[in-house]
């Protein structure tokens, strides 16, 4: 039975949430309530329209085209009405291309991604270079901020104990680990980004990988060690 | 004469739900008609053409991957999409400014100066009839409060700050700074559920 809420401190925790006071960290419980509750959830809502009159219906700025453009390419070819960038969204591509060569698409992915990187503008892509314990380097991981996707390289191939797999994870700032997907240990991986991660992905968050079960952390959380880890920085 | 709002509500609403149906030609129409009034906001809370342009796209990303999920019983389409991108521009905010801890200028008392000038009597007759019931009916709620309660709600709404930001800027405690937010907040409701 979910009662309604009606402690005074819980339910100013909401409204705290909904007109955004609370820091990081406190969202994120907030978010992690809402999920679990649709108690919390709907008091979170009812704050939510209690203040949203507050924008101004008057104060409007048409935003530039490209913004409209960008959308579309993020969603992908069969998403939008014309597909009028082609293969370079297709994540079957990459995928393909991923799977299919091991150092080939290293040298590729240089000739592919650093002529578009020039020609973009500033922010579409963000890098890392991940580091093992002892130094050596173990990933280039290359976010297309665009496509919403990050594109795995290992450097130095790891050898890992039987029945596991390495995970990757974006550290934000002052934020725990947030689970980013499964990668592969010796050939180049592609993974897709949602709306969410994107939008905890900055220059001061931190890649890890971590040593997980084969379909990854059962809690959604690092729980092997980490093996590999780098600060995210500009493409 | 036909209220101008409740017919924008409704064909905002009945926009939403293509989308959640996966209808492209709606989810441009929706996006013709609100993305102005959410780039102003954007802008207004992110105050970097970039940023602004960055967390819009995400919005509406999500919009679409979201949208089967709105419900228009439990609320219009417009406070849907507000809310969705105020929380976009916020969690970037905590993004930036948990790791640069950037001073903080006085150019937020200006944005609350502003809000209060836009949102007060200074709007033309076509746009106080276009502004909704609900919006007058918050104004006067708003304008109910005291002082220090009133401008740190507005502040608080349309900067993103936390706590501790709002109290550094209005230089008293951050116990002050909370008890005046929350003390509104409930003020707020009771006025608006009156």
């Amino acid at each position: 039975m979910n009662a309604p809420i009606d402690n005074e401190d819980t339910v100013l925790r909401y409204a705290e949430y909904a007109l955004g006071v609370l820091d990081a960290d406190e969202r994120a419980a907030v978010e992690e309530e809402m999920a679990r509750s649709p108690a919390a959830a709907q008091a979170v809502e009812h704050w939510q329209q209690l203040l949203t009159p507050m924008v101004p219906t008057t104060e409007e700025v048409a935003p530039p085209a490209n913004v409209w453009a960008r959308i579309q390419s993020t969603l992908g070819p069969r998403q939008r009405p014309r597909s009028d960038t082609g293969w370079w969204d297709s994540l079957h591509w990459w995928r393909g291309l991923a799977l299919a060569t091991g150092a080939a698409t290293l040298v590729l992915l240089l000739f592919i991604v650093i002529p578009r990187h020039a020609a973009t503008p500033p922010q579409t892509y963000l890098t890392a270079t991940l580091q093992q314990n002892n130094g050596a380097p173990g990933w280039t991981v290359t976010v297309d901020l665009r496509g919403a996707r990050a594109i795995l390289v290992p450097a130095t191939p790891l050898a890992l104990p039987a029945g596991r797999a390495p995970e990757l994870w974006l550290i934000p700032p002052g934020g725990r680990p947030i689970p980013v997907g499964m990668i592969a240990r010796d050939t180049p991986s592609t993974l897709p980004l949602d709306a969410a991660l994107l939008s905890r992905l900055s220059r001061a968050g931190t890649f890890a990988v971590s040593v997980e079960p084969p379909g990854g952390s059962p809690t959604g959380q690092p729980t092997g060690p980490v093996i590999a880890q780098g600060a995210v920085r500009s493409g | 004469m036909t209220p101008p709002d409740s017919d924008t509500r409704a064909e905002l609403d009945r926009l939403l739900q293509q989308c959640g149906r996966g209808d492209q030609g709606a989810f441009a129409e929706l996006y013709r008609r609100t993305s102005p009034r959410l780039f102003a906001l954007c802008l207004r809370m992110l105050r970097d053409r970039g940023t602004a342009e960055d967390v819009l796209q995400d919005s509406f990303v999500t919009v679409w991957r979201r949208a089967s999920t709105f419900d228009a019983t439990r609320g219009s389409a417009i406070s849907w999409l507000i809310t969705l991108t105020r929380n976009r521009a916020i969690d970037r905010l905590r993004a930036q400014r948990e790791t640069a801890l950037d001073p903080l200028t006085t150019l937020d008392y200006a944005a609350g100066k502003a809000v209060e000038d836009s949102t007060g009597d200074g709007l033309s007759p076509a746009a106080a009839a276009e502004g909704t019931q609900e919006s007058g009916r918050l104004q006067r709620c708003l304008e109910e409060l005291d002082p220090h309660p009133q401008r740190s709600i507005r502040e608080a709404f349309f900067s993103g700050a936390t706590y501790n930001e709002l109290a550094r800027r209005s230089n008293v405690p951050l116990g002050t700074m909370k008890s005046w937010i929350r003390r509104g907040l409930l003020q707020l409701r009771k006025c608006l559920e009156q």
